[in-house]
């Protein structure tokens, strides 16, 4: 039930944000609408954590670091995957909108990543006795971070040339390669990794699992009014770029 | 509970500090950008 709300919540997510991506400017305020429902679900998932989810005997109180860490892992891989989308669709079409898809989905992405790798290591720290170990999750999600790091910096720099379009799309669809590793990094280390493997497959405490999954769809939303409110600005810079050019300003 | 705190603290600045960025870059843009006709 918790899983089956969770994908609907991401499939539901990504269709809009590509629905939104064909015309942002006239279709952007249909993101209210997801920037409220957002916020509803961050009061629940917030008032879950504090009242609903139990505490952990072995970890204690410092175990709730699971219900902000678990749910910012899958707006970044959908931020990534939705930047292979905006890649694919630019190089098929040469939209503007695709590539600014593409954009939005990485900067938002790097985003909900670098919280991960941020709020990972404060939860580390009280339970592992470290603040970071170079084991393959830790490892490879740098580098996903990484990739996309360098995806964002390479758009600033080559800022706005359809050469550097091309080239980030085709660098943003072959990144994508890094999401299973990354995903799959544990059962790949066999037994040589302090990261648990994914709570998906343990299977978790009914309570701890609805937490997480209420987490979830929050973040999804979250991600996707953010990407939303990402892809108008780009919009609204490519337009503004576009007057400047020809004088109207 | 420190460092429970720190997480649920960095995760509410980064997002929110995330979003006020890109509302003021949009309110900046819709005042001086031109509406699409």
């Amino acid at each position: 039930m918790v899983s089956a709300l969770v994908t609907l919540s991401v499939v539901l997510a990504a269709g809009w944000i590509v629905w939104l991506s064909r015309d942002i400017e006239l279709r952007a305020g249909s993101a209210r609408g997801v920037g409220a429902a957002a916020l509803a679900a961050l009061a629940l998932w917030l008032g879950m954590v504090v009242f609903y989810a139990p505490i952990e005997q072995v970890q204690g109180i410092v175990q709730k670091i699971f219900y902000v860490h678990i749910p910012a892992i899958i707006p970044t891989y959908l931020g990534f995957l939705l930047t292979a989308v905006g890649g694919v669709g630019f190089l098929r079409t040469r939209r503007e909108s695709w590539d600014q898809l593409a954009q939005s989905g990485a900067e938002v992405g790097v985003i909900f990543c670098s919280l991960m790798l941020i709020v990972g290591p404060i939860w580390a720290k009280p339970v592992w006795g470290h603040w970071w170990v170079w084991d393959l999750r830790l490892t490879s999600t740098l580098i996903l971070w990484f990739i996309y790091v360098a995806y964002l910096l390479l758009r600033g720099l080559a800022f706005g040339s359809d050469a550097a379009k091309t080239f980030t799309s085709v660098y943003g669809i072959v990144g994508t390669a890094a999401i299973p590793f990354v995903y799959f990094a544990v059962d790949l280390a066999q037994g040589s990794t302090m990261h648990p493997s994914n709570p998906a497959r343990e299977g978790l405490p009914a309570e701890m699992g609805r937490t997480a999954g209420a987490g979830l769809v929050a973040f999804v939303l979250v991600f996707a009014w953010l990407v939303a409110r990402r892809m108008e600005v780009a919009a609204l810079e490519a337009r503004s770029l576009e007057a400047r050019t020809q004088g109207g300003l | 509970m420190a460092y429970l705190l720190a997480a649920y603290a960095v995760t509410a600045v980064v997002l929110v500090g995330y979003a006020l960025r890109l509302g003021r870059a949009r309110a900046a843009l819709l005042r001086g950008t031109p509406r699409r006709s």
